[in-house]
């Protein structure tokens, strides 16, 4: 019974570690159109709004207890984490809607032409910034689960594959 | 059903949020405060057919793409970033981790760290 009910959640939690090295990655790679040219960094962007997606819905459920508790008993460390994910949310909305303003690439390749606009790209830029610190600081208040699900889904698998070769070795 | 509920929550309030920005943006008046420039180079043109005078090291500009292909400069976007990151994390992870240890140790040796 223990092992049914624990199987979907460590599955969701390795969905949620790749997810995150994706989600992370793709954001230092659109962090830098200037290396990796701008219709990457359009396309890329767009495809980061499923991806983020996926994200809010594999924590919905602690989204929505932190919602209904906010000003309940919660504690200090998840009340923070909530301001901060919304603020992650506005920034990531502003950084959307500014791109998509200024977009160069991937509007005008679906027949779309926005008047191009000195304040959005002002905006684009600071929002991207403001991105990145909060990015930061988002990973700093994760860091013990993104340590502890490391451990468990990368460190441990690949020791175990030595530790069993010894093993064998041993054995012959 | 209820994924699809919730994806269009999310995406309810990515809209909200997009259309207030953009009412915000348009009411400050941001959006038609854009510089008369079109991305095409500046044309220099001399008097009486003579060749005018180009300022130095103005030939093009680098575009997306083109610059950090020479010297590694994606390179030095990416690490830049990534030492962001990591200043931030371990700003706010170092502080943490060190005041944990302390409390612990306070916890297992009462007397010697001055707990009674």
């Amino acid at each position: 019974m223990a092992n049914e009910t624990q199987r979907p959640v460590t599955s969701q939690t390795k969905t949620k570690l790749w997810l995150d090295v994706l989600i992370f990655i793709a954001f230092l790679v659109t962090m830098d159109p200037h290396s990796s040219g701008i219709a990457i960094h359009e396309w890329l962007s767009l495809a980061m709004i499923g991806t983020m997606v996926v994200h809010l819905l594999l924590n919905w459920d602690w989204i929505i207890q932190l919602s209904s508790r906010f000003f309940g008993n919660v504690g200090k460390q998840n009340r923070i984490n909530y301001i901060l994910n919304w603020l992650l949310f506005i920034d990531g909305t502003l950084i959307m809607i500014s791109g998509i303003m200024i977009s160069e690439v991937a509007l005008p390749a679906v027949g779309i032409q926005l008047p191009a606009g000195f304040a959005w790209r002002r905006l684009h830029d600071m929002s991207a910034n403001l991105g990145l610190l909060l990015l930061g600081i988002h990973t700093a208040l994760h860091w013990g689960w993104i340590l502890t699900a490391f451990q468990r889904y990368l460190v441990q698998p690949i020791a175990g594959l030595f530790s069993t070769k010894q093993k064998e070795d041993a054995a012959l | 059903m209820k994924t699809i509920g919730r994806i269009l929550i999310i995406l309810a309030v990515f809209s909200a949020l997009s259309a207030l920005m953009v009412l915000a943006v348009n009411a400050s008046g941001g959006s038609s405060s854009a510089p008369d420039f079109d991305g095409a180079p500046p044309q220099f043109e001399g008097q009486e057919g003579r060749e005018g005078f180009r300022p130095e090291g103005g030939e093009t500009r680098p575009e997306f793409g083109e610059r950090g292909e020479r010297g590694g400069g994606w390179m030095f976007g990416l690490t830049k970033n990534l030492v962001v990151i990591s200043l931030l994390v371990t700003l706010i992870v170092l502080p943490k981790s060190i005041a944990r240890n302390k409390k612990k140790r306070a916890i297992i040796n009462p007397v010697n760290n001055g707990v009674s």
